[in-house]
C-alpha cells in the first residue's frame, strides 16, 4: 500500500490514479505539492488540510484521510458527532430524520451540535464585550471555527495568532460533554466507545499519523459526509416513507434536536448572523481569506471586532467532502431557517456562569501551533534571495508548472535550496 | 556585502487593489530571516505610502533595497507633489477629499505614521513634479533583539 500512496495527516495521493497533469500544484495555498516522475507527491509538513487538491483533481487521485462506514461494527458503541452541515445535504428533510437515519446505520448515539454552537456564540459575545474594556486581545478577533484558517495563520501569518479568539470550538465543547457524561458509563461496563466526527472537509487528522502514545482515548475517527451519504440517504428515504417513525430512546436533549440558528452555521456568514457583535465580517473562499489576512497583517480592519473566515467558498457547505451541491445545500439551509426561526434555547445566565468558571477558555497556547509544521523551511538569506532573482531572470516566468513546481518563484527557490535541478525547466532546456 | 533590490508598481486610484505592493514587500521579508517587528514597521510605512500614492499621486513605484545592515523603502510617484512638506508632516493635516474620507482615509496621519515607524525619513517633492519618500530602517544584528 505504501508504494501506491503518499499521504499527509489529512489527504492521500494515489499514484496509480495520478495523471501528472499538475492541476493540484497551483491551488495548494502552502505550495506543498510537487510532481516528481509524473506523479504528484507532497511535502507533508506544509499540508494544512484544506482539501483544495481533492476538489480540483479530475482523476480522483487525491482523497481525504477519512474512514468509510465499514468501520461501524458491533464490537463498540458508536457515537456520531453531527454538525449542521450534514442536514444541509438533505433538502426538504427534517434534521431529526437525518439523525434517525444515522441510528439505523448503527450509531448508538447521535449528538447534534446546536447546543454547543449556542454556547460558543454566547461565550464569544462575552469575550468580545469584555475585550472592549480590557483590550486583552488585538482587533480584529478571528474566528477559531475553521481549523484550516487557524492552521493557515500558524503557517503563513504567525503574527496573527494572538488575534485568534481563545474560546473553545463547538466541536470541542461537544466532544468534552460526551466524554464527561456519556462515555464513562460505557467504560464502567467495559464497553469500547468510538467517537465519529462526520465532517464536510478533510481537516480531522488521521489518527494513524499521530505519534505513538498520543492516540486519543476513546478512539476518535473522522468520516467524510460523502463516505456515509449513500447509505444514509437510503435509511432517510425509508424512514420518510414508513407509516410509523422508528423510536429510539434518547437520554439527552442534544441527541435529537436541531435549531434554525444552528442550521445557519453551515453557510458563510452563519456564525455572525445572530451574534450580538457590532462590527463583524464574514469572508469565504481560500483566495479571499488569504487576501484579508494579508491586509490584517498590514494593520487594516482594526475597526472590526470579529471576522468569520471559511476557506471553502460559501462556508462549510462548500466543503470538499459534501454530497450535495453547495448552492442546493444553501437553499436548504435558508428554508430550514425560515421554518425554525432564529431563537436561542439556552439560558444566557447559565452560560455566563460557566464562562466565569473558565469552561470555555481555550488553554491552547497559540504560539505552539507554529510547531505543527515541524520541518519548516529555513528562512532565506539575502544571498539566497539574490540567487533566486537570478534564476527567475533565466527562466521564462509563465508559471507553466511543467517542472513539477507550482510556479516559477517556487521552482527558483527549490533550485537555490538544492531541492530541484535547473534543467527541469522546459524553457532552459529548449533555449 | 550582498544586496537585494526589488520594485513594485502602484496604480493610481486603484482603491480595491491598494496594498498589493506593501503585501509583496511584506511577503518578501517574511520569507527571509527578519524580526517580525521590523517587518511590521516596514509594512505599515509601505501601506501608508502606497495609500498616499493611490489617493493623490498618480502612478508610482515602491522599491525596497536591503543588505545586512540597512533596509531602504522608497515610494515615488509622478503626481502633483507636496507644496509645503513641513505642513504635510504635521499630524492631522490632510488634503484628502470627500471621496477619500467616505472610505475612511484622510485622517492626516500618513506621513507622521511613516516618520514614527521608520528610523529616518526623507521627502523630496516639488509642486507639479512628483514626490519621493525614502525611509531607512536599521536591521538589528542577530541576537541583538532577543
Amino acid at each position: 500500500l505504501s508504494k501506491k500512496l503518499t499521504s499527509t495527516c489529512f489527504v492521500r495521493f494515489e499514484k496509480e490514479l495520478c495523471a501528472g497533469r499538475g492541476t493540484c500544484l497551483p491551488v495548494c495555498p502552502t505550495k506543498a505539492i510537487r510532481i516528481k516522475n509524473k506523479k504528484a507527491i507532497r511535502i507533508v509538513e506544509q499540508c494544512i488540510g484544506c482539501g483544495e487538491c481533492i476538489r480540483i483533481c479530475r482523476e480522483r487521485a487525491v482523497s481525504a484521510a477519512t474512514e468509510g462506514p465499514e468501520v461501524l461494527n458491533d464490537d463498540h458503541i458508536a457515537i456520531a458527532l453531527v454538525s449542521p452541515v450534514l442536514y444541509a445535504q438533505f433538502p426538504g428533510v427534517m434534521p431529526k430524520y437525518v439523525l434517525l437515519g444515522l441510528r439505523q446505520m448503527g450509531f448508538q448515539h447521535t449528538i447534534d451540535m446546536s447546543y454547543f454552537l449556542e454556547m460558543f456564540q454566547c461565550a464569544t459575545e462575552e469575550f468580545i464585550s469584555r475585550n472592549r474594556a480590557s483590550g486583552q486581545a488585538p482587533w480584529p478577533l478571528i474566528s477559531p471555527i475553521c481549523p484550516v484558517v487557524v492552521r493557515l495563520i500558524a503557517f503563513k501569518f504567525p503574527n496573527l495568532l494572538p488575534n485568534v479568539l481563545p474560546v473553545l470550538r463547538p466541536v470541542a465543547l461537544m466532544a468534552r460533554e460526551v466524554k464527561r457524561r456519556l462515555i464513562p458509563e460505557y467504560l464502567a461496563q467495559n464497553r469500547k466507545v468510538v467517537l465519529y466526527y462526520i465532517n464536510p472537509c478533510p481537516t480531522k487528522k488521521d489518527p494513524a499519523c499521530l505519534p505513538a502514545g498520543k492516540q486519543p482515548a476513546p478512539t476518535e475517527i473522522a468520516l467524510g459526509i460523502n463516505d456515509i451519504y449513500p447509505q444514509l440517504i437510503k435509511h432517510v428515504d425509508q424512514i420518510r416513507a414508513a407509516d410509523a417513525i422508528p423510536f429510539y430512546q434518547s437520554r439527552f436533549e442534544y441527541e435529537t434536536c436541531a435549531t434554525g440558528n444552528a442550521s445557519l452555521w453551515a453557510m458563510s456568514g452563519g456564525e455572525i448572523a445572530d451574534m450580538d457583535i457590532d462590527r463583524s465580517l464574514a469572508v469565504s473562499g481560500m483566495d479571499e481569506t488569504i487576501q484579508y489576512l494579508e491586509k490584517i497583517e498590514l494593520g487594516l480592519f482594526q475597526d472590526i471586532e470579529y471576522i468569520e473566515f471559511r476557506t471553502c467558498r460559501e462556508g462549510c457547505l462548500g466543503g470538499v467532502l459534501n454530497a450535495t451541491d453547495k448552492y442546493l445545500a444553501k437553499s436548504a439551509v435558508q428554508k430550514m431557517v425560515k421554518r425554525f426561526g432564529l431563537g436561542r434555547r439556552l439560558h444566557r445566565e447559565n452560560i455566563l456562569r460557566l464562562y466565569k468558571k473558565g469552561e470555555f477558555q481555550s488553554d491552547k497556547d497559540p504560539s505552539k501551533l507554529t510547531t505543527l509544521f515541524g520541518a519548516r523551511k529555513k528562512a532565506l538569506s539575502i544571498d539566497a534571495m539574490q540567487k533566486i532573482e537570478k534564476v527567475l531572470q533565466m527562466i521564462k516566468g509563465t508559471d507553466c508548472t511543467a517542472c513539477g513546481a507550482p510556479d516559477c518563484r517556487t521552482f527558483a527557490e527549490d533550485v537555490v535550496r538544492g531541492e530541484a535541478e535547473l534543467n527541469k525547466c522546459v524553457y532552459i532546456v529548449n533555449k | 556585502m550582498p544586496r537585494l533590490k526589488k520594485s513594485y508598481h502602484i496604480k493610481a486610484r486603484d482603491f480595491i487593489g491598494a496594498g498589493e505592493a506593501s503585501i509583496n514587500v511584506q511577503n518578501l521579508l517574511k520569507s527571509m530571516d527578519f524580526d517580525p517587528r521590523l517587518i511590521r514597521r516596514v509594512a505599515i510605512c509601505g501601506y501608508e505610502g502606497e495609500m498616499n500614492v493611490v489617493m493623490h499621486g498618480g502612478d508610482g513605484t515602491m522599491s525596497i533595497e536591503l543588505d545586512d545592515k540597512r533596509l531602504t523603502l522608497e515610494i515615488s510617484d509622478d503626481g502633483p507633489g507636496i507644496e509645503d512638506i513641513a505642513l504635510a508632516m504635521q499630524a492631522g493635516y490632510s488634503t484628502a477629499n470627500d471621496e477619500h474620507r467616505r472610505m475612511g482615509f484622510g485622517a492626516g496621519m500618513g506621513l507622521p505614521n511613516m516618520k514614527k515607524n521608520s528610523d529616518r525619513i526623507q521627502i523630496e517633492s516639488q509642486k507639479n513634479n512628483g514626490t519621493v519618500v525614502r525611509m531607512l530602517f536599521m536591521i538589528p544584528e542577530k541576537g541583538e533583539t532577543d
